[in-house]
């Protein structure tokens, strides 16, 4: 397929799956404040800024972290390039562009999503945000849903497939650095509970983690279920399986791995990495140093994934291309 | 059963035909006899039930994206839906018969003409056309002359407006031979047309249009270089900002093709080929939808963006097929159209079926002094202009702007034509609770490949303001489905 097509549809994935990603964060976050009654909310709010890594950008526009600003921040601000209505507004744009590549069905409920959010301000004054964050997640979730039931699962859907599992699991690993954080500097008690509660949520987690362990919670077990389970469809490690078996599909295993490209073996090193790992080694302070380097792995693998399938610019980019295409007579 | 009277709220109550020619009602104001299924089914509805059909047709046009695109002085277009008018136009048998035969001489001159322009110019050394008109031409492409292109066609795709006088009759406003748009439109309300009025149109018998794109293809692959029946054909688009970029998807993904942008093209050896995830593969033809200007950096327009460099070569070579080829506008050109009935006698030695509009031409003087003493009452049009820009409608304009065009006029006659104010056919439309006479027009589209193929009907378009004379969807236009019947 064209190249410019198959990074059109990585994108348009990466943008639905970060719009629902950052929507889930900010529920679960509202929720837990209202639970939070020793901790001031700077201490709540602050963290989700550290997570998305705009701290600099935050504070250059807002003075306190509080439930209004962060929100403000993360939905609709336009100097955030991965506010909520950005990402459904350019995942639409790149859908536009590659609209044959689609079925009607997927580009009618992309299109449904952009005029939400497009009318965003005025929604959440008058339903109120739970409402809407509810029904930019069940977009979301829908579209994953639409694509996979309308659409042939040739090459283009793998493209999807891999957009999808690499932002989610870049996310997954951003809550699990943040919120492991916030328990490691409790000392135990309810609150410990509660953010543990609030990691799992965050990742549409915590009844598929129920399921499997039963007992008390503990960060080790939660964080060890997010990282590295097989089964759960948002943990680190299945991701990057999904992701891997895309590439495969897509360039076919090369019969010996002599002849893998380079995505390929940089996700085939970090599912390997994953599958061999103790959750032990990784505990306590050990655990921020390891989840940094396994986001520089994660970034690496697009870049590997930029370059073998998409990198065929040569013209380059002009002043206005708009311009030049919309002086094209049509008669 | 109990019969309901027509009340006040049925949709024709109002309605007033006028000295204009109405498509659905004859002068004494009867229906025609193959709109009276449709005048009845109209007279037994009330305007709640007709209004709730529509708002179900308008919400799935947004939501499947049909917009187009309207320019102004800023870099962003605002999207609107292109309004579709529930009340189809229906047009009987041997009506179509004679539309048919009329468009198909008329293209087939219109293609033998571009192939003379562009080798011998016999129609110019026999003083049928003056050169100085051709020659001079803003389309007219030196880079074609004694270019030789497959089965000798030039204007593969041709969408020709007709319109109908105070009697009825068809006249061509105008040929649209570079890129002519709108097509999509006439599928999807044809889509729309069976889903809200299933019944009526089972019983209408109206012969059916879906294979347009089918028909494309076929077009299209019969012109590939050297007969290569498995030719791979795409469509090159400007891209998402254009305002049919909606049209260009959707007849890819309708005809199962690569719509392609100039950046997914290189060329290499004067072959050109696309750049996919698996490396360059070969095309052989380009359903290309850019002005020739902005085909080839390296020909025309150095600072195009949407081109691909060395495309004018590779098709020079023989090696890949451009549909519409490269300068077919010099036979769309506004001034030139005046001249088609003469080409048909020309070429053909046939009468024209359907007939021009009068057209004066500024550039000879007689026909330039009449056009200034009468821009009260006239259309005056740009030569190359397409979409409703530039042109005058005389009796709707200020005198102001009638000031204007007679500047533009006299420094540039060459540039201008008039025509008398055609009394444009009406159609009963929807407008605000209640059914208008509201002007149409009708484009339908001419595929022209190893043989000529009309699909039945075309795009009628609707101007929606009341009393407005200009149907295009940049200028307030509106469209309708349009029914050609089974005999």
């Amino acid at each position: 397929m064209l190249s410019r097509v198959a990074e059109t549809l990585y994108w348009m994935s990466r943008y639905v799956e970060r719009a629902e990603d950052i929507t889930r964060i900010l529920t679960v976050n509202f929720n837990t404040e209202l639970d939070a009654k020793v901790q001031d909310s700077q201490d709540v709010w602050r963290p989700i800024i550290s997570l998305t890594g705009d701290e600099k950008l935050f504070s250059s526009h807002f003075d306190e972290y509080s439930a209004r600003t962060v929100s403000e921040f993360l939905l609709w601000h336009s100097a955030n390039q991965n506010a909520v209505t950005t990402c459904i507004t350019l995942a639409r744009e790149n859908a536009r562009s590659v609209r044959e590549q689609i079925s009607s069905e997927m580009w009618e409920h992309i299109n449904r999503l952009y005029f939400l959010v497009r009318d965003l301000k005025r929604e959440i004054g008058s339903r109120g945000p739970y409402e809407f964050f509810d029904q930019i997640r069940v977009g979301s979730q829908a579209f994953q849903g639409i694509t996979n039931e309308t659409m042939a699962h040739g090459e283009a859907y793998e493209f999807i497939q891999i957009g999808k599992h690499l932002e989610r699991a870049d996310k997954t690993v951003r809550i699990i650095n943040v919120k492991y954080e916030a328990v490691n500097r409790l000392s135990g008690g309810p609150e410990v509970s509660l953010q543990l509660i609030a990691m799992l949520r965050s990742c549409s987690a915590f009844e598929a983690f129920r399921k499997t362990q039963a007992s008390q919670l503990h960060a080790a077990r939660v964080a060890e279920f997010l990282l590295l389970s097989q089964e759960f469809p948002r943990a680190v490690s299945y991701c990057l399986q999904r992701a891997l078996r895309s590439v495969n599909l897509i360039s076919g295993d090369g019969g010996s791995k002599r002849n893998l490209l380079s995505p390929q073996r940089t996700l085939g090193r970090i599912c390997s990495e994953l599958g061999y790992l103790e959750i032990d080694e990784v505990l306590d302070q050990n655990m921020h140093p390891y989840l940094d380097r396994l986001l520089v792995s994660l970034n690496e693998a697009g870049i590997e994934i930029t370059r073998t399938y998409f990198n065929t610019q040569v013209i380059a980019t002009a002043q206005h291309p708009p311009r030049q295409q919309q002086s094209q007579a049509q008669q | 059963m109990k019969e309901f009277p027509s009340t006040p709220t049925s949709l024709l109550a109002s309605y007033e035909a006028s000295d204009f020619f109405d498509e659905m009602f004859s002068s004494t104001g009867e229906p025609r006899p193959h709109y009276r299924q449709l005048h009845s089914r109209l007279a037994d509805m009330t305007a709640e039930a007709f209004n709730e059909r529509r708002g179900d047709a308008d919400i799935s046009f947004l939501y499947q994206g049909i917009t187009f695109t309207v320019y102004g002085q800023k870099t962003e277009g605002i999207e609107r839906i292109f309004p579709f008018d529930l009340i189809p136009r229906i047009i009987p048998a041997e009506e179509w018969s004679v539309v048919e035969r009329g468009l198909t001489q008329r293209i087939t001159a219109l293609n033998q003409f571009l192939f003379d322009i562009y080798h011998d110019q016999r129609i110019l050394k026999d003083k049928v056309i003056a050169p100085e008109l051709i020659l001079g031409a803003k389309h007219f492409r030196r880079e074609m002359m004694g270019i030789n292109v497959p089965k000798n066609v030039y204007a593969h795709i041709v969408g020709t407006d007709l319109v109908r006088d105070d009697q009825g009759k068809y006249l061509v406003l105008e040929d649209n031979l570079r890129s002519p748009s709108g097509v999509s439109y006439m599928l999807e309300n044809r889509q729309a047309m069976k889903r809200t009025f299933a019944t009526l149109f089972q019983r209408y018998g109206v012969r059916a249009i879906e294979h347009y794109p089918q028909e494309l293809l076929h077009t299209l692959r019969s012109v590939a270089p050297r007969d290569n029946p498995d030719a791979t054909v795409v469509l090159l688009t400007p891209g998402i900002y254009n305002s049919a970029y909606f049209e260009h998807a959707f007849l890819a993904r309708q005809m199962g093709i690569e719509i392609v942008e100039g950046r997914d093209l290189v060329t290499h050896d004067n072959r050109v080929y696309t750049r996919t995830t698996k490396g360059l593969k070969p095309v052989d033809v380009i359903y290309r939808r850019i002005d020739d200007d902005f085909l080839d950096p390296l020909a025309f327009n150095s600072m195009s963006t949407l081109g691909c460099s060395g495309l004018l070569n590779a098709w020079r070579a023989g090696n890949v097929t451009l549909a519409n080829a490269v300068g077919t506008g010099v036979a769309d050109d506004k001034a030139v159209y005046a001249y088609v009935p003469a080409m048909i006698r020309y070429y053909l030695s046939e009468e024209p079926i359907l007939e021009n509009v009068p057209t004066y031409l500024a550039m000879h003087e007689k026909d330039c002094q009449f056009i200034l003493d009468n821009l009260d009452k006239l259309v005056v049009k740009a030569v190359n202009e397409s979409g409703g820009y530039g042109m005058l409608v005389g009796p709707h304009a200020s005198a102001a702007e009638r000031e204007t065009f007679r500047g533009l006029i006299s420094s540039n006659p060459r540039n201008y034509i008039a025509q008398p104010i055609v009394r444009l056919s009406r159609h009963p439309t929807y407008l605000d609770g209640e059914l208008h006479g509201c002007h149409i027009d009708l484009r339908p589209y001419i595929l022209c490949g190893e043989k000529i193929t009309i699909v039945p009907g075309g795009l009628t378009r609707v101007a929606l303001r009341s009393g407005s004379l200009v149907v295009n969807s940049s200028q307030g236009g509106g469209s309708k489905d349009t029914w050609v019947l089974n005999d």
